[in-house]
C-alpha cells in the first residue's frame, strides 16, 4: 500500500468511526472521504480478495444474500456490502468496514453492483465471476431503455474479460452481444415444451438478430424462458444449470430440482428460486458441492421488506416491497399461491427513491389482484394515493370496497378489524420505511428489527 | 355497441405506463354500455381498416421504433383510409411521432414515418423537455393535465390542429405553444402519466368520436 492508498484507508475509517459514534447515517460517506483522497483505493483495498459480483435490474440483494450465505457455510466469513450500498462510494464503504485480515486463508467478497456503476467498479475490481440476474424495464426516471442499460452492463464485463459471466440464460438479451468473457448460463426446463408468446405489455421480446418477435416453448413470467426466433437461428443457449422441477410454490416457501438435486428455500416467489438458481450456479462455479448449497438455502432469510412477518393483534402481517411491474407482478403472483383468504394494504410513494414516476403501475396487473381478493376491502395510502385508487378503480375494485386515508397511523387498526387473519402490506421503499417507523412508534414492532 | 380497438404495435408500443390509456378506453366504454374488444396488430400482421372502430398507438423504446418504421409500408394503404375516413384514434410520443412524415432518433438518424399525418419531428441535442404540462383547447372547452418526457421537437402541418395550446410547459417544440395534434379524428399528444388517466373526459371523447363514425 502506498502512503496516498494508506492516508486514504485511515481517513475513510476514522470517518466511518465518527458515523458509528455519531449515528448521523450515511453508509457510503466513509468511501467518499477515502476515494477524495486516493481514487484508486478500491484497487488497493480489493486486493486480496477473490470477488464475485452481482448486478441486474431486479434480485440483486436476495441472490447476494444468498450467494453469501453459501459460502459462509463452506469458508466462514465472507465480505459482503449492505443492501442499497451497491454505488462505488457504498462499495468502498463496505471494504473500509472489513474486519482485519487474518493470516492465510481464502477471504471471498461478494457485491451487489448497481448495473450502471459496475464499469465503475471493474476499472479497480478484477473479479473472478460476474452475475447477471435479469434486465427488465424500470422507472421512467432511472436508466432508460434496456438496450442502454445492457451497453453499460456489457462495458463492465468487458473491462474485466478474465471474469466468467454468469448469467439468465432465459433473458434473450443476455446472449445478444459477443464479448470476450467466457459465459455461463442458467434457466428452467421444468415443463414440457408449449408453443407460446410473451404477454403483450413487456419488453424485450424482438429478436436481437433480425429484430422479429421472438417466440417461446417455455415461459416462467415476463420475457423470461425458452425463447426462439421463428425467422431465424436465435434461441436459447445451452444452459449449464436448470430448474428441472418445481415442487410445490406457497406464500411461505418453495421447493424445487435443479439438476434433477431437490432443494427447498424458505422464502416464496418464482423470481426468487431464479435468485436461489443464480447462487447454485456461482456455487457450483467455485467447486461448491450440494450440501452448503442446501444449507445456504436454508439459512437464507427474508430481507428488509421482502415478505417480512408482523403481527398486529391476532392478525398475521406480511410486507412486500414494490417497485417496478415486473417485481409487483411477481409478488401478486405469489400472493395467488396463498390458499387462505387476505386483505391488502397499498401504499404508493414517489419520493427519489421510489422512483418519481409511478406512471409503472399502469404496466402491473392489479386486475388480477383485485380478482384474488375476491371483494374484500383494500386499505390505500401513500403521496400518490389519488393515481393508485384510479389504478385500482380501472382494475374493477368498487368505490365502497376501498378505504383512502394518508394516515399511516391509521393502519394497525384497520388490520386489526380487517376481515381475515391474514393481512398483506404492498408499499414502495419510503412507504415501507415510514410504516415501520409508524408500527414502531406505536409498538407493534422494535425499531431496526428484522432488517 | 362493441368497440372494436385496434392496439397497433401493441406488445411493442408500450412503454411508461401507455397501457393505463388502452385500460381507460376499455374502462370508459363500459362505462358508457359498449362492450370492448381489443386486437394486437404488430409486425407482419395485417390491418384492415373496416374490422376496427379505434385505433391506439403507443411510444417505445428507439429500438422498437426503428424496427415498427420499417413494417409500417406493409400496413400504409389500409391505415391511411382509416384515418382519411374519420376513423377515431389516439397516438401518444412515439406513436404520434411515427403518424408523422419522418423523426429524427436522438442520435441524428432520420426515419420515415407512416406520412399519414402532415407533422414532423427533429431532434434536440443532449435535452429533453421534461416536467408537468397543462394546455387549453378552446374549441373543445377542455383543459389537460399530464407530464411530458421527449427528446423530439414535433411541429404541425396543414390540416392539423394542436390537442391544445400550451399554458404551462414545453409542448410539441417548445417554441410555438402547441401540444399533441388532430387530424381528423386522431388526437396526437406527448402526455404521459398516462394522459387518458389524468383527463378522463378526453377517453369519453374518443369513445364517443369513435361511436358517432361506427354509426354513420
Amino acid at each position: 500500500m502506498n502512503i496516498r492508498a494508506a492516508l486514504a484507508t485511515v481517513a475513510g475509517k476514522s470517518s466511518k468511526l465518527l458515523l458509528e459514534k455519531t449515528r448521523s447515517g450515511g453508509s457510503s460517506m466513509p468511501g467518499k472521504v477515502a476515494m477524495k483522497i486516493d481514487p484508486s483505493i478500491l484497487a488497493t483495498l480489493s486486493a486480496d480478495y477473490r470477488v464475485i459480483i452481482v448486478t441486474g435490474t431486479n434480485g440483486k440483494t436476495m441472490t447476494t444474500s444468498m450467494i453469501t450465505k453459501i459460502f459462509e457455510e463452506k469458508y466462514g466469513q465472507v465480505l459482503t456490502n449492505p443492501t442499497g450500498a451497491n454505488m462505488l462510494q457504498g462499495i468502498v464503504s463496505c471494504f473500509l468496514g472489513a474486519p482485519r485480515k487474518k493470516l492465510g486463508g481464502t477471504r471471498f467478497a461478494i457485491l451487489e453492483v448497481d448495473e450502471a456503476t459496475l464499469k465503475y467498479v471493474t476499472r479497480y475490481i478484477k473479479p473472478e465471476a460476474v452475475v447477471f440476474t435479469n434486465l427488465f424495464r424500470d422507472q421512467m426516471d432511472r436508466y432508460g431503455e434496456i438496450y442502454t442499460t445492457y451497453r453499460l452492463m456489457c462495458e463492465g464485463v468487458a473491462q474485466a474479460p478474465e471474469a466468467t459471466v454468469i448469467a439468465n440464460g432465459d433473458l434473450p438479451i443476455f446472449s445478444s452481444v459477443a464479448l470476450e468473457n467466457p459465459f455461463v448460463y442458467f434457466g428452467f426446463d421444468h415443463e414440457e415444451d408449449r408453443e407460446q408468446q410473451a404477454h403483450y405489455n413487456t419488453d424485450g421480446i424482438l429478436c436481437p438478430k433480425c429484430d422479429n418477435i421472438l417466440h417461446y416453448k417455455l415461459l416462467t413470467y415476463s420475457n423470461l424462458g425458452k425463447f426462439y426466433c421463428p425467422y431465424c437461428d436465435f434461441k436459447r443457449p445451452a444452459l449449464a444449470h436448470a430448474v428441472t422441477a418445481i415442487h410445490s410454490l406457497s406464500p411461505e416457501s418453495s421447493s424445487f430440482a435443479i439438476d434433477g438435486v431437490d432443494f427447498s428455500l424458505p422464502i416464496a416467489g418464482m423470481y426468487n428460486i431464479y435468485n436461489a438458481l443464480a447462487a447454485y450456479s456461482v456455487a457450483k462455479h467455485f467447486g461448491i458441492s450440494d450440501q452448503y448449497i442446501k444449507r445456504g438455502f436454508e439459512a437464507s432469510k427474508r430481507i428488509f421488506g421482502r415478505q417480512e412477518h408482523i403481527h398486529i393483534g391476532d392478525k398475521d402481517v406480511v410486507m412486500n416491497l414494490i417497485k417496478n411491474p415486473v417485481g409487483y407482478n411477481q409478488i401478486v403472483a405469489m400472493l395467488a399461491t396463498d390458499p387462505e383468504p387476505f386483505s391488502v394494504v397499498a401504499i404508493l410513494n414517489d419520493r427519489h427513491a421510489d422512483g418519481t414516476d409511478v406512471s409503472w403501475i399502469w404496466d402491473g396487473d392489479f386486475e388480477q389482484l383485485v380478482q384474488i381478493t375476491k371483494g374484500r376491502p383494500f386499505f390505500l395510502s401513500g403521496i400518490r394515493v389519488a393515481e393508485l385508487s384510479t389504478r385500482f378503480e380501472v382494475a374493477g375494485l368498487g368505490d365502497d370496497e376501498k378505504i383512502i386515508n394518508q394516515d399511516l397511523s391509521a393502519i394497525a387498526e384497520w388490520i386489526k378489524e380487517a376481515p381475515t387473519r391474514k393481512v398483506y402490506i404492498l408499499a414502495t421503499y419510503t412507504a415501507t420505511l415510514d410504516l415501520r417507523r409508524t408500527f414502531a412508534e406505536q409498538g407493534y414492532i422494535k425499531e431496526g428489527m428484522a432488517i | 355497441m362493441k368497440l372494436r380497438i385496434c392496439h397497433l404495435y401493441g406488445n411493442l408500443l408500450n412503454t411508461y405506463g401507455d397501457n393505463g390509456n388502452l385500460l381507460m378506453l376499455q374502462y370508459v366504454a363500459r362505462q358508457l354500455g359498449h362492450e370492448v374488444e381489443t386486437t394486437i396488430v404488430s409486425l407482419k400482421d395485417p390491418f384492415v381498416a373496416a374490422d376496427y372502430d379505434l385505433l391506439f398507438v403507443g411510444g417505445g423504446q428507439d429500438h422498437e421504433q426503428m424496427v415498427i418504421a420499417k413494417d409500417l409500408p406493409s400496413k400504409r394503404d389500409e391505415l391511411v383510409k382509416f384515418i382519411e375516413d374519420g376513423g377515431a384514434g389516439l397516438a401518444i410520443c412515439g406513436g404520434y411521432q411515427l403518424l408523422g412524415q419522418y423523426y429524427e432518433t436522438a442520435d441524428g438518424e432520420k426515419i420515415d414515418g407512416l406520412g399519414a399525418l402532415p407533422h414532423y419531428t427533429l431532434r434536440q441535442i443532449d435535452n429533453r423537455f421534461i416536467g408537468d404540462i397543462e394546455i387549453r383547447n378552446e374549441r373543445l372547452g377542455e383543459t389537460f393535465k399530464g407530464f411530458e418526457n421527449h427528446n423530439g421537437r414535433t411541429f404541425l402541418g396543414d390540416g392539423e390542429e394542436p390537442l391544445g395550446r400550451v399554458v404551462e410547459g414545453f409542448g410539441n417544440n417548445g417554441e410555438d405553444g402547441t401540444e399533441g395534434a388532430i387530424y381528423k379524428n386522431i388526437f396526437c399528444s406527448y402526455f404521459h402519466g398516462p394522459l387518458l388517466v389524468r383527463n378522463r373526459h378526453l377517453a369519453k371523447l374518443i369513445i364517443e368520436t369513435a361511436v358517432k363514425q361506427a354509426e354513420n
